[in-house]
């Protein structure tokens, strides 16, 4: 089970249906969140969120789609997002898994490459099918979810933090018609010890990233308090950043600094901060 | 070394490509059409690929040998570069790759033959002359033992001894030429910043003293050797870094027999600097003061032109003016 974790874990997790989410679920000490009227949707006090989107490519599209709008913001931060779900392959074992390094979209044939930042994992490609595939013509896990996943997902978060994780849940000796669905569960929770830390590294990630992009807290505190337009709002937090890079974010708020309006303050933080720079 | 090898389909039977996967079979190995499927895609982050980049095995199409942009070179003859790589093996904070590419995966163009042919056409047509760059998007000498550039290309340039070839770099990797006859009419570029700029901004960058170990035995080999200050980046220390700079390569290195030297300000194109920026905001050198020129951007300095011309006059104890260039 996943460690009581304190810090933030800016993950979202996409599975396709309850059973995938059944494992899922207990492995990450998840709550039901009943916020949703469209998707089943869990999450922890980490802010790991978990959401069952159902089966196949538009239903996947529609459930990042209202996860990732629900957390645009306009701080900088990102989140990882993970797909994890059953695949068939012709000849994989039941219960091998890995990362998809190379997503087609057999019907469309374009392919994406998510970029494997994260080592120590099983990587191959994986097909996403519109109909149940029994035959597994490539050396690939056939699903019905990736591509659109991560076309749709990288429109939230970068190309890196967005991985597909596949567990093979049938082939050609163990078919799709055959296969017993209340092992699927089971599948996934075999594969704890690989997701969890993929899970934590994904979010470190992620952190790392959020915490190089953080504005100080003087930028939120002024924008609340002063009406900038849109493009004051670009100059002052390029000046707030500024003053953090420069290692002066304290004299961010100085009482001199203080203004009314927008525009003195932009003035006022650009004209000292270039002074101090170049001298 | 690479976290992955993407290879074009269409040149996974070149031999030189079956030989680099053999050799990294433990790496996992994904076949695409075409390279730009996986590089310089809209949604990739420079920053995060550079934490484990992917090695890309490529065919270049188009034109292979491009005109030197002006203030380049070290003399009037006409001057091109051609790129058989895309990225750096090194992680500069200053350098403009970070802002033309949103991947840092390395693109290695395996289509030699037709660099060669290019090259030869260009040296042709300017009978049997011009000045070659290489290293202008990549470091050549760096990813040497995985590209094997100067085994190949290094007998093109031995054959038309008018036509000069400048290999930039920054890498220690100089067994390749060392094991060699020298090719009179190859300059090996070295480029140095201060040791407090090299500690700042320069990761995975061998030290100031191992690459001048390596400058000092090729010089001694008798190959052509050049200093490149580049970027030279003023900083409350003043001048000092540049004395203490200069007086520990010319203490290792014949001043008299360098090839060139030369010098050049932090500059590049303003939309390198906007993508860079928000790469890192957390950067202190991008946190300065700027001013823009005709679409580039340089760090502003009241005194930029007066440390500049300080700097000059320090180099010239060590080197000739005739040696002595500033770029850009």
């Amino acid at each position: 089970m996943i460690k009581s974790v304190k810090h933030s874990m800016p993950v979202n997790i996409v599975v396709a249906n309850g059973l995938e989410a059944k494992a899922l679920v207990k492995m990450l000490e998840l709550e039901r969140n009943h916020a949703s009227a469209e998707f089943v949707e869990y999450s922890n006090p980490s802010k790991l969120r978990l959401l069952v989107s159902g089966i196949g490519k538009e239903a996947v599209a529609a459930a990042v789609t209202y996860l990732g709008e629900q957390q645009v913001s306009d701080d900088g931060e990102i989140r990882a997002w993970l797909n994890i779900g059953i695949a068939g392959h012709r000849d994989a074992p039941l219960g091998s898994a890995w990362l998809g390094n190379k997503i087609t979209d057999q019907s469309s044939g374009a392919s994406a490459y998510p970029p494997q930042l994260i080592e120590g994992f099983e990587v191959g490609s994986v097909v996403t099918v519109d109909e149940p595939e029994n035959s597994y013509p490539l050396d690939s896990a056939y699903e019905m979810e990736a591509s659109a996943f991560y076309a749709e997902a990288t429109k939230y978060s970068t190309a890196e933090l967005v991985q597909i994780f596949k567990v093979i849940s049938d082939n050609l000796e163990n078919p799709i018609s055959g296969i017993d669905i209340r092992r699927v569960p089971s599948l996934i929770a075999a594969q704890a010890p690989q997701l969890l830390i993929l899970i934590e590294r994904m979010s470190a990630i992620a952190q790392q990233h959020n915490s190089n992009q953080r504005l100080p807290s003087y930028f939120s505190e002024v924008c609340s308090e002063i009406h900038l337009t849109v493009n004051q709002k670009l100059q002052f937090r390029r000046l707030c950043q500024r003053y953090k890079a420069s290692g002066l974010e304290e004299e961010l708020g100085r009482a001199d600094l203080k203004a009314s309006d927008a525009r003195a303050l932009i003035q006022q933080l650009a004209e000292r901060i270039d002074r101090i720079s170049e001298a | 070394m690479f976290s992955t090898i993407y290879i074009e389909e269409e040149v996974l039977e070149i031999q030189r490509v079956r030989n680099l996967l053999d050799r990294f079979s433990q790496v996992p190995q994904v076949i695409c059409d075409r390279y730009g499927e996986v590089f310089n895609r809209k949604s990739q982050n420079f920053r995060l690929q550079k934490m484990a980049p992917a090695l890309i095995l490529a065919k270049k199409y188009g034109n292979k040998v491009l005109a030197a942009p002006s203030g380049y070179g070290y003399n009037d003859s006409k001057s091109y570069y051609f790129s058989h790589m895309l990225n750096c093996v090194y992680d500069c904070r200053y350098c403009f790759l970070q802002g033309m590419y949103s991947s840092a995966n390395y693109v290695l163009f395996v289509n030699y033959e037709d660099f060669e042919k290019s090259i030869t056409e260009e040296i042709e047509k300017n009978n049997g002359g011009g000045v070659y760059y290489s290293g202008y998007d990549c470091d050549s000498l760096a990813l040497e033992p995985v590209s094997n550039f100067c085994s190949h290309f290094l007998p093109v340039f031995r054959r038309y001894p008018d036509a000069e070839l400048e290999i930039r770099t920054k890498s220690t990797q100089v067994r390749c030429l060392l094991d060699i006859e020298v090719v009179s009419n190859c300059v090996i570029a070295m480029s140095f910043t201060t040791s407090e700029a090299a500690v700042q901004w320069e990761q995975k960058v061998p030290s100031i003293e191992k690459r001048l170990e390596a400058l000092h035995k090729l010089q001694l080999a008798g190959w052509k050797v050049a200093i490149r200050f580049e970027p030279l980046i003023l900083g409350a220390e003043g001048l000092a870094p540049y004395e203490a700079l200069f007086a520990k390569i010319f203490s290792k290195l014949d001043g008299q027999k360098l090839h060139s030297v030369s010098s050049g300000l932090f500059r590049m194109p303003v939309d390198f600097h906007k993508r860079i920026v928000k790469l890192y905001p957390d950067e202190e050198l991008f946190a300065r003061p700027t001013q823009t020129t005709d679409g580039m951007i340089a760090l502003k300095s009241t005194e930029e032109n007066s440390h500049l011309i300080a700097i000059e006059k320090l180099l010239l104890n060590y080197v000739s003016s005739e040696q002595y260039y500033r770029c850009g």
